[in-house]
């Protein structure tokens, strides 16, 4: 604000820059002094003169506006047109439009000008364009209405809502109620017991409102305190933000063209800006970056998107089946066939090939493979599952603090509650069991219509979403040695019986349904139950709660939406028969979708088109078995292999491509692969640990 | 090989692995009770669950010469019967590609 003051008055007035820069400190009066004798020398007097004007309305209106998060102030608008309607003609334009060929509205973009310059402070400059355009942002009324709404003249408030255009029966009766709701409970907060059950009988009563609603605020007369009033109202009081929150509610049942909706061009700003980013498909930058500049449509290159691999880790013997980021993002946790997890430390640096991972702990003492990994959010702790069991380890000392056998069957997943309270498992044995942080069982969901395959807690705590197999007894069916064949009505009622997939095991067929069940977290009931039409293996929540992820056999992954419970995507591409193949969302807002798969190859889709954005190879001969992206990083994740390897996938930075251009330079044999995987290579060499 | 979870089945009689209890075949893919294996009474199966497949081998038995391949149980290893490759006699073809389990290494499971 001020480096900006002193560049535009700068060209103009002779002093000094650190005189400049004390400018704000000033009073007006001083301040109005030494730039009198330049003024009238000087073409842009009027210029320089709404400036030093504009300073002290300035600091007055930025606390004021922006505080009351609107004009409740009426002085300094008022002042400003008047000032202002003497010294600036009024330029008249043909048309209604901004521009003959545009479809906008001059009056309405100039207004939502008007109303942005106001909001920043720019309070002089918007009284200018006031007067210049001959629209005004808002009549005297508005102001009024704003006034006696912030200043609790609810009578008043009242009145005014016919003259703003509220007509219609149904919004005058609502915005009436919204605004005698107010009344009574700041009535209520203020101790005027009967003062508030005379508004309670005279006005509210007398709105067709919900009767539950009405006993909920009927019942806040027997709170004691207003700070339990205020608790159970959910209302912050009349010295909190209900008031504008009142104005923010009113504000819907009045003609936005006659109270313009807060900061609108703020809004549309942001929905274009939404809309730009929907159409990124590598979007991955943060919101605050560089990328976004009103001056040119956002576009991220592709460069910034994780597809190289920068370091691969080969400890573990066998298979590797699952991985898992800690919460903080510098331990990765990885676990497999050969019956051990792995936390591995991710070094702190940000060039891949200074960094370091190191073997923190090995946690053996499994007594099958393992499936299942996950932290607790401290980090502190790191369960694990192999088979029916689930290890619960201290993650910093390797100290295996507890064992609990309670599934009679595998245990397919283990998260850790988002509200620290413990974690939730489920199994092929059916049943959803909560751990409270210490390992003992403190609820059970009884047992699931589906042997669960996996499971995710939303991040909200409202739902939990099961994925799995509910096995169906074959027909009855004589045996083949006695040459009967089964009857001609029993083969058409168990061909009928769809949709269902069969798992062949050696020649050998059994039918299984596969379903998706949506339960409520607090009450444990079923929301949705819905078919799936392949074998499902794993399901993920998306970090707003919205979306379930689900990898489902033949060669399919649907991006679920939960409140709709309709299917809000597919992906495509990736293969998946009969293994359990894990996906993940990530980058920023979680706009990308990665999968392992059967061909050995990484899939990352874009989440809202589905378009597949890459196939990365990389790994050897097997399926990828599941991939995770950090959560502290969102140009890095990892994935892991049949091949006993692990992967680590960045974007690739100056410095490695400086590093790969300095060894192609050293020795010109090892330059056959200097694309991605080239560069790679040369990071492996620090980046790989040998046990 | 991939990870993959053992497989379950369902119906009014299920055969599990008496040791570890995994799933391995339901009564309805059972084709006769008239055999006979190493530890006593034995079934033949029109199909088996949860089996890891041994290597082929020629094996002398009181119906002829037959290819069969021992069958584990996938989970704790432990050797149940064997699969039928082929048989020599053309009267015992029926059996080819059907599993025989064994009765003494067999618990009923739900």
């Amino acid at each position: 604000m001020r480096l900006r003051l002193g560049n535009s008055s700068g060209p103009f007035s002779n002093s000094p820059p650190d005189s400049l820069q004390t400018k704000p400190l000033i009073p007006s009066n001083s301040l109005a002094s030494p730039s009198a004798p330049i003024q009238s020398s000087n073409p842009f007097s009027s210029n320089c003169h709404t400036n030093g004007a504009g300073l002290t309305t300035n600091g007055f209106s930025n606390g004021l506006t922006n505080g009351t998060g609107s004009n409740s102030s009426l002085g300094p608008l008022k002042n400003g047109v008047s000032k202002h309607s003497k010294s600036v003609a009024q330029v008249s334009l043909p048309g209604r439009k901004l521009f003959p060929d545009s479809n906008v509205d001059r009056e309405e973009f100039v207004r939502l000008v008007i109303q942005s310059l106001r909001d920043v402070g720019y309070i002089e400059s918007a009284a200018t364009l006031e007067a210049e355009s001959g629209y005004t942002m808002e009549s005297p009324e508005v102001a009024e209405f704003r006034h006696y709404v912030m200043e609790a003249s609810w009578e008043q408030a009242e009145a005014a809502l016919i003259r703003l255009g509220v007509t219609d029966e149904d919004n005058l009766m609502e915005s009436r109620f919204l605004i005698s709701q107010q009344k009574y409970l700041e009535l209520l907060e203020n101790r005027n017991t009967t003062a508030a059950l005379m508004v309670l009988r005279n006005e509210l009563v007398s709105h067709n409102i919900d009767p539950d609603h009405l006993h909920s605020l009927s019942s806040l007369i027997m709170c004691s305190t207003p700070e339990d009033m205020r608790r159970r109202a959910s209302w912050d009081g009349a010295k909190g933000t209900s008031r504008t929150r009142l104005l923010n509610n009113l504000q819907k049942h009045i003609p936005s063209a006659v109270m313009i909706p807060q900061r609108r061009f703020l809004t549309l700003l942001e929905q274009s800006r939404l809309w730009q980013q929907q159409r990124c498909p590598y979007h991955n930058s943060p919101p605050d970056s560089v990328s976004f500049s009103l001056y040119r449509d956002h576009h991220c290159d592709s460069s910034c998107f994780p597809n190289t691999t920068t370091t691969i880790l080969e400890v573990h013997t066998d298979e590797v089946w699952n991985i898992e980021w800690s919460h903080n993002g510098e331990y990765l946790a990885s676990a497999g066939k050969d019956k051990s997890a792995i936390i591995w430390r991710v070094g702190p640096e940000k060039e891949p090939a200074q960094r370091e991972y190191t073997q923190h702990l090995v946690l053996r003492d499994h007594q099958y493979p393992v499936g299942c990994i996950t932290w607790s959010l401290d980090d502190s702790i790191l369960l694990t599952s192999s088979d029916n069991h689930i290890k619960m380890w201290n993650a910093r000392s390797g100290l295996c603090m507890r064992t609990i056998e309670t599934h009679s069957e595998t245990v397919t997943a283990i998260r850790w509650l988002p509200d620290n309270s413990g974690f939730m498992s489920a199994g092929l044995d059916r049943r959803i069991l909560i751990w409270n942080p210490e390992g003992n069982q403190r609820d059970s969901w009884g047992t699931a219509a589906i042997r669960v395959t996996d499971l995710d807690v939303s991040p909200n705590m409202t739902k939990v979403v099961a994925v799995g197999i509910i096995h169906l007894a074959p027909a009855p069916q004589p045996p083949a040695s006695t040459g009967a064949s089964p009857a001609p009505g029993a083969r058409g009622d168990s061909a009928s019986q769809s949709p269902q997939s069969q798992s062949h095991a050696q020649g050998y067929t059994m039918k299984a349904e596969n379903r998706m069940i949506v339960y409520d977290m607090t009450t444990k009931q079923t929301i949705a139950s819905l078919k799936l039409d392949g074998e499902t293996t794993s399901v993920r929540v998306s970090y707003d709660s919205r979306y379930a992820l689900i990898n489902h056999a033949p060669d399919e992954m649907h991006l679920w939406d939960l409140s709709l419970s309709r299917i809000a995507c597919k992906f495509t591409g990736q293969k998946q028969g009969r293994h359990v193949i894990r996906s993940c969302f990530g980058g920023v807002d979680g706009n990308f979708v990665a999968s392992g798969s059967e061909d050995g190859n990484v899939y990352v889709w874009h989440r809202d088109s589905g378009a597949l954005l890459e196939v990365l190879s990389g790994h050897g001969e097997g399926s990828v078995n599941s991939v995770a992206w950090n959560p502290k990083n969102e140009r890095m994740f990892a994935s892991c292999s049949d091949d006993k390897t692990i992967r680590i996938w960045e974007a690739i930075t100056p410095g490695m491509l400086a590093a790969a251009a300095a060894s192609a330079d050293k020795d010109a044999i090892m330059t056959d692969s200097a694309d991605g995987a080239g560069s790679s290579k040369n990071e492996k060499g620090k980046g790989r640990v040998t046990s | 090989m991939g990870m993959s979870y053992r497989q379950y089945l369902a119906g009014a009689r299920i055969y599990g692995c008496s040791t570890c209890k995994t799933h391995l075949a339901t009564i309805h893919s059972m084709l006769s009770r008239a055999f006979n294996g190493q530890h006593g009474r034995a079934y033949l199966f029109e199909g088996v669950v949860n089996v890891v497949e041994g290597k082929p081998c020629d094996r002398l038995m009181t119906t002829g010469n037959h290819t069969v391949r021992d069958i584990y149980c996938i989970k704790c290893g432990v050797t149940l019967g064997w699969k039928y490759d082929r048989a020599y006699d053309p009267s015992q073809k029926y059996k080819e590609g059907k599993y025989i389990l064994e009765r003494s290494l067999l618990v009923d499971v739900q």
